[in-house]
């Protein structure tokens, strides 16, 4: 067989691509059946703007859900970097974060 | 981060703009949660003023055309789905050993046209290329060399024959192969998910630059040489294949792109000629010890030179120190030197490479309101950064552009044609031993 692809001047050769770890899936957190009378961070992640837009967001949540009580924190760190201290907030004071901007 | 969020119990929406889709969509499905919710607003976000914000939130998502406020209201109190919940793995296939038989041509094309090249002929890695690559090691083909991730993403594992096959990819020869397994074991793609399309530089010191071949004279940083040349292109077909690195749109969003990520910045130092000790010997290796240095940043700039210093009007230390001006903080420099531009600093006075870093580092300052501007502000002061930065001073005082010598590195590498340097903003990383790979 080697012979007769080496006739018709094919050839095998190995493959380049590494291959990926499994992913372990994390199931989401259960959701709230309305907004109202919860605290709900927003979080400035620090790219450009993000701010300025999240404090538009926050403008709608004060006018659409007057029940919801609102934090806006700044992220310490760059973009991708976690704030451990700020996550312990959020986990024991936060009922639901809108971040951003991410990507 | 929205998912690191919801594996604390909470619920939490995250918003991205519409030109990384893809991109935010790779990152929640490999962070184990492909349903995380995801809100898309136009792109830009930056530049826009606060009544544009607000037309924003007034408008549609533009990657479902649902009302945006809709799509974070529901994201945040609307029922999970029982895909939401999912536990367990997603596995991948592991992918064929061999591929083929199929002709030269085909083989070429087919490599292209699933990614696995960077748009240049390759080298096919054929069985027999790919065990002469091994005879340059010791190590086994089926060791792991290390991990390696192209951003934020899960780090993908590597064994010494997957490395080898991209080292013939790249068109290198067996000797410099521990070379590349240092690298590799470095754990840095060279290619690197960020908007700022950074490049990579390495700098190789010791014996191992003469063994190879490495070519540290005229043109030592161009392509004059097949050791400089495929060691660097080498690095970058790992971390393409082996890191899944360089996806564009995917696991990469540099705006513009780099050419120098082709095959990088390659550096042997010329040691012979150089006034100064090794960059190896300042990071703490052994004289005689075969190091690569890894740095990271936006990119290198050649300087004037040409005009020699005197005692009398010393030119090279202030040329240099005019480039750092441009120069964002968090990278550093690594100033790269011709010899003869090093033995006239040296004369100057300088006559370690710390003296110069010393005096680069003093020299170097800008308006605090300046520094608050830089792109990577945020990124000075946290984890990350090699020092907490001057960030609170008033704006019109001047503080030191590098929070310390340590962050501006200098090599010698040329042919002494002509006294010049290049600088590039370029910040240090690690430092592999080259030996124990080889």
């Amino acid at each position: 067989m080697t012979a007769a692809y080496a006739q018709e001047g094919k050839i095998s050769v190995l493959n380049p691509k590494g291959n990926p770890p499994p992913i372990p899936l994390a199931p989401m957190a259960p959701r709230p059946e309305s907004l109202e009378g919860k605290t709900v961070y927003f979080v400035d992640i620090k790219y450009e703007g993000g701010g300025s837009l999240l404090k538009m967001i926050m403008e709608w949540f004060s006018k659409n859900t007057p029940k919801a009580n609102l934090v806006f924190r700044e992220k310490a760190g760059m973009y991708d970097e976690q704030d451990t201290t700020l996550w312990a907030e959020i986990k024991s004071k936060g009922d639901a974060v809108v971040l951003a901007v991410g990507h | 981060m929205a998912v690191e969020i919801e594996k604390m119990g909470k619920p939490a929406v995250a918003i991205v703009s519409n030109r990384f889709v893809e991109p935010a969509k790779t990152k929640a499905r490999k962070s184990g949660m492909p349903n995380a919710r995801l809100v898309f607003v136009p792109h830009p976000v930056s530049g826009k003023t606060p009544d544009q914000h607000r037309a924003y939130v007034a408008g549609k998502d533009p990657a479902t055309g649902k009302p945006l406020m809709e799509e974070i209201i529901d994201g945040l109190s609307k029922p999970l789905s029982d895909d939401d919940k999912k536990t367990g793995f997603v596995e991948t296939k592991p992918a064929p050993r061999l591929i083929g038989p199929e002709t030269p041509d085909n083989l070429q094309r087919l490599f292209m046209a699933r990614g696995w090249t960077d748009y240049l002929p390759i080298a096919l890695p054929t069985e027999q290329k790919v065990k002469d690559m091994l005879r340059g090691t010791s190590r086994a083909p089926d060791e792991w060399v290390g991990k390696m991730a192209g951003g934020e993403f899960e780090p993908w594992q590597f064994t010494v024959e997957q490395v080898a096959v991209n080292a013939v990819m790249a068109g290198a020869k067996p000797d410099y192969f521990p070379v590349i397994l240092a690298i590799a074991a470095a754990g840095i793609p060279s290619l690197y998910d960020s908007p700022h399309s950074l490049v990579r530089a390495v700098v190789v010191n010791g014996p191992v630059r003469e063994e190879i071949g490495m070519n540290s004279e005229i043109g030592a940083m161009g392509p004059f040489s097949q050791a400089n040349a495929t060691i660097g292109r080498a690095w970058t077909l790992i971390s393409r294949n082996l890191a899944n690195a360089g996806i564009a749109g995917e696991t990469y969003t540099g705006s513009q792109g780099n050419s120098l990520n082709f095959n990088n910045i390659v550096i042997a130092e010329n040691e012979a000629r150089s006034p100064w000790a090794p960059l190896s010997v300042q990071k703490g290796f052994k004289a005689g010890e075969s190091v690569v240095s890894i740095f990271c940043g936006l990119g290198i700039h050649a300087g004037q030179g040409g005009k020699r210093g005197s005692a009398a009007k010393p030119a090279f230390d202030r040329q240099i120190a005019s480039i750092l001006e441009t120069f964002t903080s968090y990278f550093g420099a690594l100033v790269v030197c011709d010899p003869l531009a090093a033995k006239d600093l040296k004369a100057q006075g300088y006559d370690t490479k710390e003296k110069l870093s010393e005096w680069l580092c003093k020299t170097s300052t800008l308006t605090a309101a300046d520094y608050r501007e830089q792109s990577f502000f945020e990124l000075l002061g946290t984890s990350k950064a090699p020092a907490k930065p001057a960030s609170k001073a008033p704006p019109a005082q001047r503080v030191a552009r590098f929070a310390s010598p340590q962050d501006i590195n200098i090599v010698v590498t040329g042919g002494e044609t002509l006294a010049v340097f290049q600088a590039g903003n370029l910040k240090y990383l690690t430092s592999i031993a080259v030996d124990k790979w080889r």
